[in-house]
């Protein structure tokens, strides 16, 4: 029993190693621009799409597909980034989902539209399971662990030492001192989005091998999940990001196993709310700065 | 023409009311020039108005943007449909029932939802889409899940011993063009209250309007009520339409949709509402645009509208009416 309860919560782990990549794009993003990028779960769905595309018609082995997924999504990212993004500094809420969202239909759908609708398999990653501390894992979930882990130590390093970690933190602060004091507010906008929507990218690559599913709408469903994350975590902080996605990682493993599988995607909306009503800012941010 | 001839040219009449005289009677001639096809178009865009209307008082006049349309849209079509197929109550009583069910859940969930500003309000209104679809799915006993509720009957009316149903596509789109007259000139009505007027003054400024006087937070919740009551109302016709309900009537597209109709029609305006939900919901399924491409569009006009075109199609629409009137 105990041995089970504690696999559920090394399952939830995993998932919310997963919630937690993505979501600590959003968060930067939202750090930024202000906006919430309804989006984002496409670029999660737009890297998978390219490392399966890699493996698939090129053959090509899974590490080098996890680095194709990304760099095609940091393409297209650059793109919306360009023509989308940048414009949304400085502009009223509404500009920000409705222009996040607008993007996500033509994202989706654009890919729907080339590869079709219906589900893909996708065939790579490590699957072999591993034993480790006496209970087996696959080799994919321990990787997305580490990779989560890595990811946090090398943003958290970034946002305190590094010049581009330190323009995000004053753009997030405030826009006219920057551009008073001369950082390029538009360039550091695209930059974070940039980096977000690789993170998204890179979480979604790591994710496939376990899913084995790849279809068109799977973005929407991350993005749903990640709303709850960056809310919980307090929009803007990295760190309570991370433990949010953790939170909410085993909470729905353990609702998956122990209330019902059905009620799992309905856990994180629940929380949502209830965060939404209770502490607005997010578990972990002393106060609202937004 | 000699020189000191300064009448003015002769004022053209006021077209104003020629033209929509012209529109009432295209409209109730329609099904004798369009095929069943176009007809069928014409009935989903009208179906799709009252949601509309709906959601135009809420982000048009109070500027709250919501996406909970689709949540309030599925109520009604599951509070119809259970009715029809367990009771068989005639339609008018299930209309009714639908749009005050769904302004009645809009109560509880308003109460929470209203207190959050701008980007938390909209995620709220999001999660009540998902939930009610996670609703649908798993309270089988009541919706039967992902099956869906299939043989509802099409439109009867019952009045003492008389009854009649209404079956065709013609005698559908004279119901439905009628109900959504009706839905539109409730909206005109409301817009041109002085509650309307109130609701404005929200959408400006709220703490202003809240410093003059104004409830702002009772305005709020009962917009909130009213928009969903029109959206249940919606989701009616659409159940006894399509015969057809399932989880996925709670569905971001539905939201997305009507939010289109409101935003490139022109919000805040009423007949760009009408407008948008001919042109974006009737157009696109009279040219039988598969769903993918027509969400592209979709997509793609909510950048446009976004960065170019703040006011949608209202400003076209206004110089059309100022044309028609001009007395020059």
């Amino acid at each position: 029993m105990v041995s089970a309860i504690f696999e559920q919560i090394v399952n939830g782990i995993v998932s919310g190693s997963v919630y937690a990549i993505v979501a600590v794009g959003m968060t930067m993003i939202f750090g930024v621009l202000r906006a919430i990028n309804f989006a984002h779960g496409e670029y999660y769905m737009l890297g998978t799409f390219g490392a399966w595309f890699a493996i698939e018609y090129f053959d090509l082995p899974y590490p080098v597909a996890i680095v194709i997924g990304v760099i095609a999504t940091a393409v297209i990212a650059v793109v919306v980034g360009q023509f989308v993004m940048q414009r949304i500094v400085g502009a009223p809420p509404e500009t920000g989902v409705l222009a996040t969202l607008g993007i996500a239909l033509v994202l989706q759908n654009t890919v729907i539209l080339v590869f079709g609708g219906g589900y893909k398999f996708f065939s790579g990653g490590y699957i072999e399971p591993v034993s480790i501390f006496g209970f087996t894992l696959a080799e994919q979930r321990v990787l997305i662990i580490i990779v989560c882990i890595l990811v946090f130590i090398g943003l958290e390093l970034m946002v305190t030492y590094s010049r581009m970690g330190k323009a995000m933190r004053a753009v997030s602060q405030n826009i006219e001192c920057c551009a008073v004091v001369g950082i390029d507010v538009p360039q550091v906008a695209l930059r974070t989005f940039i980096l977000g929507a690789c993170l998204a990218a890179l979480s979604g690559v790591l994710t496939a091998p376990v899913n084995v599913s790849v279809y068109g709408g799977m973005g929407e469903i991350i993005t749903f999940k990640t709303l709850p994350v960056i809310i919980m975590g307090g929009l803007g902080n990295v760190r309570g990001t991370f433990f949010a996605a953790m939170i909410l990682g085993i909470a729905e493993s353990l609702v998956a196993t122990y209330v019902g599988l059905q009620f799992r995607d309905t856990v994180g909306f629940a929380t949502l709310m209830l965060v939404l009503m209770w502490r607005p800012h997010g578990l972990f941010s002393a106060q609202a700065r937004f | 023409m000699s020189p000191n001839d300064l009448s003015l040219p002769a004022p053209r009449r006021d077209l104003r009311l020629p033209f929509g005289a012209a529109l009432a009677a295209a409209a109730c001639l329609a099904p004798l020039f369009l095929g069943s096809y176009s007809l069928h178009a014409i009935i989903i865009a009208l179906i799709f108005l009252l949601p509309a209307h709906g959601l135009n008082l809420l982000v048009g006049y109070t500027g709250l943007l919501s996406l909970a349309q689709a949540a309030f849209f599925g109520i009604g079509a599951y509070t119809s449909g259970l009715m029809a197929v367990h009771f068989g109550t005639p339609f008018y009583l299930n209309f009714l029932a639908a749009g005050l069910l769904a302004g009645a859940i809009a109560l509880p969930l308003g109460i929470p939802a209203l207190r959050l500003r701008a980007t938390s309000f909209v995620m709220c209104t999001l999660g009540f889409v998902i939930i009610g679809q996670a609703i649908a799915k798993n309270w089988i006993g009541l919706t039967r899940g992902d099956m869906g509720l299939s043989g509802i009957p099409k439109p009867y009316f019952a009045l003492g011993p008389a009854s009649f149903t209404i079956s065709g596509t013609t005698s559908f789109y004279y119901l439905v063009l009628v109900i959504a007259v009706i839905g539109t000139l409730a909206a005109y009505l409301i817009v041109r209250s002085a509650a309307g007027r109130n609701m404005v003054a929200i959408r400006e400024n709220e703490t202003l309007a809240e410093s003059v006087g104004i409830p702002t937070w009772r305005y709020k919740l009962v917009v909130f009520m009213i928009s969903a009551a029109f959206a249940g109302l919606g989701g009616s016709i659409y159940a006894h339409y399509l015969t057809v309900v399932s989880p996925l009537t709670f569905q971001m597209y539905y939201s997305t949709t009507m939010l289109i109709i409101v935003l490139g029609g022109g919000a805040g305006t009423i007949s760009g509402v009408v407008f948008g939900s001919l042109l974006f919901v009737g157009l696109s399924e009279a040219l039988r645009v598969a769903p993918e491409v027509r969400m592209i569009a979709y997509g793609l006009c909510l950048l446009a509208l976004v960065f170019w075109f703040p006011k949608g199609f209202a400003p076209l629409i206004d110089r059309f009416w100022s044309f028609l009137r001009e007395r020059k």
